[in-house]
């Protein structure tokens, strides 16, 4: 654990919708893109207090869309940051915008990490998610960021379509493996409110299906040597996200953009959903001061997300009372629902995926 | 005011033809309110009552009506038309010398109409017959005046055409009941006897007893006596509904009205009591009503265990102006304390449950309703059982036997071979068919009253597109061939899912049972078998499979508060759920074995 921040930065545009994304975003607009920045900037003057910050993560949106001019801008802004040992960058890439220039770009501009949003090969469920891309195109945009350095690369990979069984999930995550991946963040598709999927009505998966696919990535993804070290996040040894687990540590972070989520100073904050008031300097808009009991929950609902779950003495070093004294943990573990081990307490590795059934006992 | 310028009537009809309309009407013309303060069915206080459009809780309101020169004081008393609550018309009709009986233009005659004209008739009260609803394009007065003449023996001249919705008639009808409606006797000089025909709580008053002076007066401050309990009151308030609350200083014989006596005890107040005076009292009381006996229990538990006392204050409330609604308390392995309920019938219950969540905010859970049963020992002693629970052991029972009742369904005779159909599968026995005219009949046949409140009404609706009318009265008890049937969730007997069913469809209902509830209890950490038993022996099984899912699958930075609110809106799910040993039930789950799905 680090006790430095991260740092989240949302560019909120896009080239294509997909259509299970319920992420705020846009279509891409030059000139709002420009607008967007200067306020991302002073934003940031205005709240940043010049902290040290170990992990920035630049997410969608589609960061990747931005054209050489405006990447450079952006990068201009990070340069604000005081980072003398930054552990991790992540920028998050569309397949189709990895270009040379760009990486080029992003290499000297010190990101070490690209989250590429690969998805699926399955023909059938790009159709769906309104997007497209082929394996061959895929293969060669991959060894081309192999090329110009990039040693730890994330691919998300959606199951859990209508036309899907377990054999076409398999198939379809043996494919995204051949690209050897560093890092795999799987994501069960869920229709969110205000996507097109769910203004479709389209129906999703029984949960027996799903489980089973759950069962099958977990047993197939350690074969291949990842780590399942979080739910839905798999990674090669030592290639787990330093970012992401500040948000499982339950850890304090910027979010900056709109949209974007922070935590910083017991205080949890959104900032506003509209385009058009985050260009008007009107950023933030909710605020919620934790309570001490709302921190353990939060330490609890997010650190049980880790197979490796939370380390007992760390709970009281943090909270000066025993995690027995607050959580009844003692059935859960006598009914297996919970295991202690060197010290850490964890969900049962069966139960992982009916965690919440585990977690609304607790909290 | 003299006795002979006063008129006591009450509107009967089948529910649905019209009467509250044409009660709002009479309130019109009569200026007892005010155009502006007029709203639908002005006498139906409760919002169930207007939500539904029925009358459940009668009203009693005072019109003035100037005739030939002289003010009259019409005292219409509202009346339910359900038959649920023929007892609440008996007691209207008690306070009554007259009743109009309103049949809907379109609709002709049907079960309610002949079952509280019927009830008219027993009090020897003057009827006037109405065709209401003259209005409508399909009204078709030929033909009901018809049914009027042959079936009821009503006189062509005597029958009044009018519509609540226009105002056409009303006019006519009112001097119609000052004209051939009796005044009531006069007998101020008499000892007082005032007879309560309902009464409801105020947390201001206390009870307030609703009377309609039979004989002598009753003035303020005087000294009253209950002559059920010889329990003594100082009145502090009387008065009349004009609809709204009017004080005076007396009421005098032939007049209904209200009374106050800071009555804390609602137990003092006896709906059909007289109420005598201390220093100069009657000898006999009034004969009050035939008391009616409630026909179907159930268990109502609340759904968080502290509010016992809530509940158990809330249904005294209740019974206060409810005479019919009986309860004692009740444990149960599975819910904990509550209370063993007694109904008229289902509407009476559905209703009741539904005052007890409205008006006094508390979550109950209702077990499915049942009727009673007698029972023949083996030692050949007698027992009547309000709840499966109560059965003893089989080996101890001679004979059971079940409640009968005997219907009058009244449809299009296109229908018969339906309704035929559906009897049958009820355990009907066929009795006889009148033809009513040419296009409907009047079904008789004696069923099981525990098949009526498993779905009969629903079932009756469905199959005859809602064109029948149905009523029924108590024929006796006979013996049937009934056993207990137990529910097991995850091998253990829950008490409140008991019942009792017949032998031969024991299998069928069994199967339905399990199905239905697999279907209602969400899916749990661990597989749960439900089964459906007689004795030891398992006569049906459903499996609700293990639960697989239930994640916050991905949840980063952004999401962190939104999935904790998740997380809390499932708690609260839970919350609303009863816990049966290690399984999680959703309170619906108690009644919903009662409605059969539909195929």
């Amino acid at each position: 654990m680090s006790n430095k921040k991260g740092v989240y930065i949302h560019i909120p545009f896009c080239k294509t919708i997909c259509s299970y994304c319920d992420f705020c975003k846009t279509f891409y607009n030059e000139r709002w893109v420009k607008k967007y920045l200067l306020k991302l900037k002073d934003e940031i003057e205005d709240i940043y207090m010049n902290e040290e910050i170990d992990t920035i993560y630049i997410g969608g949106g589609t960061p990747s869309v931005l054209n050489p001019k405006r990447l450079e801008e952006l990068f201009l802004i990070i340069k604000l940051f005081n980072t003398p040992h930054l552990k991790e960058f992540t920028f998050e890439c569309n397949l189709n915008d990895l270009s040379k220039e760009l990486l080029e770009f992003l290499k000297q501009n010190g990101v070490n990490r690209l989250s590429i949003g690969v998805q699926s090969f399955n023909s059938e469920k790009l159709k769906y998610m309104g997007r497209n891309h082929d394996f061959i195109i895929a293969k060669e945009k991959i060894n081309l960021c192999r090329q110009m350095g990039f040693s730890n690369i994330n691919i998300d990979f959606i199951y859990g379509f209508s036309c899907e069984d377990v054999k076409i999930m398999k198939k379809d995550l043996y494919q995204i493996l051949k690209l050897k991946p560093d890092h795999i963040s799987t994501y069960s598709l869920i229709i969110e409110d205000n996507t097109l999927l769910k203004i479709k009505d389209y129906k999703r998966i029984d949960e027996d299906l799903d489980a089973d696919m759950y069962e099958e990535i977990k047993n197939i993804l350690k074969k291949k040597h990842y780590n399942h070290y979080e739910i839905s996040n798999f990674a090669l040894k030592g290639k787990e996200s330093i970012h992401n687990l500040k948000y499982w540590h339950n850890e304090e972070y910027y979010g900056f953009g709109l949209s974007a989520s922070g935590y910083v100073d017991k205080i949890r904050y959104t900032n506003t959903l509209s385009l058009t008031k985050y260009l008007n300097g009107e950023i933030s808009s909710k605020k919620e001061i934790l309570s001490m009991k709302d921190i353990m929950d939060n330490h609890v609902m997010l650190g049980l997300r880790l197979t490796k779950g939370i380390n007992i003495e760390e709970f009281f070093q943090i909270f000066k009372v025993k995690l027995e004294n607050v959580y009844p943990i003692k059935p859960l573990i006598k009914n297996n629902d919970l295991i202690v081990k060197k010290g850490n307490i964890f969900i049962n590795p069966d139960k992982l995926y009916i965690m919440n059934e585990i977690l609304l006992k607790m909290i | 005011m003299n006795q002979e310028r006063i008129r006591n009537f009450s509107i009967i009809a089948h529910i649905d033809h019209g009467k509250s309309t044409l009660a709002d009407r009479m309130l019109e013309l009569t200026k007892a309110v005010d155009a502006r303060e007029m709203k639908n069915q002005l006498l139906d206080n409760m919002d169930l009552e207007r939500e539904r459009g029925i009358t459940i809780k009668l009203n009693a309101v005072k019109l003035n009506y100037h005739y030939h020169e002289n003010d009259y004081i019409l005292n219409l008393i509202d009346t339910p038309g359900h038959v649920d609550f023929s007892y609440e018309v008996s007691r209207s009709l008690a306070a009554c010398e007259g009743a109009v009986l309103v049949v809907d233009a379109a609709q002709g005659i049907e079960a309610q109409t002949l079952a509280n004209l019927y009830l008219a008739l027993e009090m020897d009260l003057t009827i006037i017959p109405v065709i209401n609803k003259i209005d409508l394009p399909n009204a078709d007065i030929p033909k009901v005046k018809e049914e009027l003449k042959n079936i009821l023996g009503f006189k062509e001249e005597d029958i009044i055409l009018c519509s609540g919705k226009t105002g056409e008639g009303v006019d006519l009808l009112l001097q119609e009941i000052v004209n051939r409606i009796n005044p009531p006797k006069n007998n101020t000089e008499k000892p007082l006897r005032a007879l309560i025909f309902d009464s409801y709580f105020d947390s201001y008053k206390g009870v307030v007893a609703l009377v309609k002076i039979v004989d002598g007066k009753l003035s303020l401050k005087d000294n009253i006596k209950m002559m059920a309990n010889g329990k003594s009151y100082e009145v502090v308030e009387l008065g009349i509904h004009t609809p709204k609350e009017k004080k005076l200083k007396e009421l005098v014989s032939g007049e209904v009205g209200y009374i106050a006596a800071s009555i804390k005890d609602i137990q003092a107040v006896e709906v059909g009591d007289t109420i005598t005076l201390e220093n100069h009292p009657a000898i006999n009381p009034l004969s009050g009503y035939k008391k009616m006996k409630p026909m179907v229990y159930s268990g109502i538990f609340p759904v968080e265990p502290n509010k016992y006392e809530a509940l158990k204050d809330a249904l005294e409330k209740l019974k206060l102006n409810d005479a019919a609604l009986t309860f004692e308390s009740e444990t149960s392995d599975a819910l904990g304390f509550g209370f063993r309920v007694g109904f008229l019938g289902l509407l009476h219950m559905d209703i009741i449950n539904s005052r007890i969540e409205r008006e006094f905010n508390l979550e109950i859970i209702a077990t499915s309703p049942n009727v009673i049963y007698k029972i023949t020992k083996t030692n050949n002693e007698i027992i009547y059982i309000d709840s499966p629970n109560k059965m003893p052991n089989a080996t101890y029972i001679k004979t059971i036997e079940e409640p009968f009742i005997y219907t009058n369904i009244i449809v299009p005779s296109d229908y018969i071979g339906s309704i035929m159909e559906l009897c049958q599968n009820k355990r009907g026995i066929y009795k006889s068919l009148e033809y009513i005219d040419e296009a409907r009949v009047n079904i008789h046949y004696e069923i099981p009253l525990a098949e009526i409140v498993y779905d009969f009404f629903d079932k009756l609706k469905s199959t005859t597109k809602g064109y029948a009318s149905f009523d029924y009265e108590i024929k006796g008890y006979e013996i049937s061939n009934l056993v207990k049937m137990d529910v097991l969730l995850n091998g253990n007997i829950i008490d409140a899912l008991s019942n009792i069913v017949h032998k031969d469809f024991a299998y069928k209902r069994g199967k339905q049972i399990v199905e239905k509830l697999k279907n209602i209890i969400p899916r749990q950490m661990f597989q749960v078998p439900i089964q459906a038993s007689i004795g030891s022996k398992i006569i049906a099984r459903e499996n609700i499979s293990a639960m697989k899912k239930n994640v916050l699958a991905k949840c980063y930075g952004g999401d962190i508060t939104r999935k904790r609110k998740l997380l809390e809106k499932q708690k609260e799910g839970k919350k609303k759920m009863k816990m049966l040993g290690n399984v999680e039930v959703p309170k619906e789950a108690f009644l919903s074995i009662l409605k059969e799905e539909e195929n």
